[in-house]
């Protein structure tokens, strides 16, 4: 795995109590981290990993009070950058599944059993959250049509039949996690994500969940011309490897 | 030769001796000196004689020299921003590498310090390798 071989022999972290890890990437989240951390561990017995992707605002020190294992990044590199820096670190530290959540508040800690369940009992390897077959609660209808776009793009390009490509609400089997390496940095890494899976020849399945909007997680969204941009990226990026 | 033309092929003898200096002293290698070097003589050709452009242009279907030069150079160009694209994007995956890599050795040296493990740290403590 190339966790390893780039970052030396596996290590056994004397706080990791489960071997569920909660990977969540954050880029000046201090409004929410505390609440978001709070959240997914009251949810059950998981071990919270918090990317510090080069934030200003002091995320990563606030995320320090609530959980042991937070990284940072010295320059911002990107949500996608930042969720390989933390799956490879949980891989490291020994998860068995490895669950990937939003900082920003939208996604709801309670789902993250729903996730995990259909890989503790070894149906599939990777469970894809979909805010379309669970709730998408305040999803702006300009909003809804980017994603629907996405996911038709995606269908069109991977070949991947989702209802829900951009959530980044997933969960991964230790051995689906040891095979996907994401390679794009920024948000374009959602349909490379699902380029992998495709091609991984793993099981996956989706599973619905809830996806609350707030004003501050619209203002934190992709604009079209960001999709557009996205799109570019990602095509960009099955050109040059 | 007019000033103009001075000023040119002045221009690219600085970028072709810049061009042999940088391969001597290992800024570029054997092949990029060559493409620069060629690039250079062709512009410094084309600018000293600039009937060989029309005789070429002739050969090839087109009407005019200026027209030859002009299709070349955006060939030229686009295939330059392709190649300098394509390194930048290679030298951000090699930053972000490098910058996960620096989170998770400083995460492990956290953890390992926090939970007070005793005995010898895998990375950190590893022999030197030659």
């Amino acid at each position: 795995m190339n966790a390893d071989a780039a970052h030396g022999q596996p290590i056994t972290p004397a706080e990791a109590t489960a071997a569920v890890f909660v990977v969540i990437p954050a880029f000046n989240e201090a409004s929410c981290i505390e609440q978001v951390v709070q959240a997914v561990r009251a949810a059950g017995p998981l071990d919270v990993v918090v990317v510090d992707d080069g934030s200003t605002d002091g995320t990563g020190d606030l995320a320090r009070r609530f959980t042991g294992h937070v990284l940072r990044h010295l320059i911002n590199r990107g949500q996608g950058a930042a969720l390989q820096t933390g799956i490879e670190f949980a891989l490291l530290a020994g998860a068995r599944i490895i669950v990937t959540f939003d900082a920003d508040g939208q996604h709801c800690a309670e789902d993250v059993s729903a996730l995990v369940a259909p890989i503790e009992a070894g149906t599939c390897d990777i469970v894809l959250g979909s805010r379309f077959l669970g709730r998408a609660v305040g999803l702006p209808g300009g909003r809804r049509l980017l994603l629907r776009f996405g996911v038709w793009f995606t269908r069109l390009v991977s070949g991947a039949k989702l209802t829900d490509v951009h959530n980044g609400l997933r969960a991964f089997s230790r051995r689906a996690a040891e095979r996907i390496r994401i390679r794009l940095d920024g948000m374009a890494h959602a349909s490379e994500l699902v380029d992998q899976i495709v091609r991984s020849g793993l099981a996956y399945q989706e599973v619905p969940v809830t996806v609350r909007y707030t004003p501050y997680s619209k203002s934190k969204g992709q604009s079209s011309r960001g999709a557009f941009r996205v799109a570019l990226h990602y095509l960009l990026g099955r050109m040059i490897r | 030769m007019n000033a103009f033309q001075v000023l040119v092929v002045g221009v690219l003898a600085f970028l072709f001796a810049g061009s042999i200096v940088a391969l001597y002293r290992g800024w570029s290698t054997r092949r990029e000196s060559l493409i620069w070097c060629a690039l250079c003589i062709i512009a410094a050709a084309a600018m000293l004689q600039p009937e060989l452009t029309v005789r070429v242009a002739h050969a090839l279907g087109i009407g005019r020299g200026a027209d030859l030069v002009f299709y070349t150079a955006v060939v030229v160009m686009m295939v330059g921003f392709w190649m300098v694209y394509i390194r930048l994007r290679y030298l951000r995956r090699d930053i972000t590498t490098l910058v996960r890599h620096l989170a998770i050795l400083e995460a492990r040296s956290g953890l390992s310090g926090s939970s007070g493990r005793k005995g010898p740290d895998p990375i950190h403590d590893r022999p030197p390798t030659a």
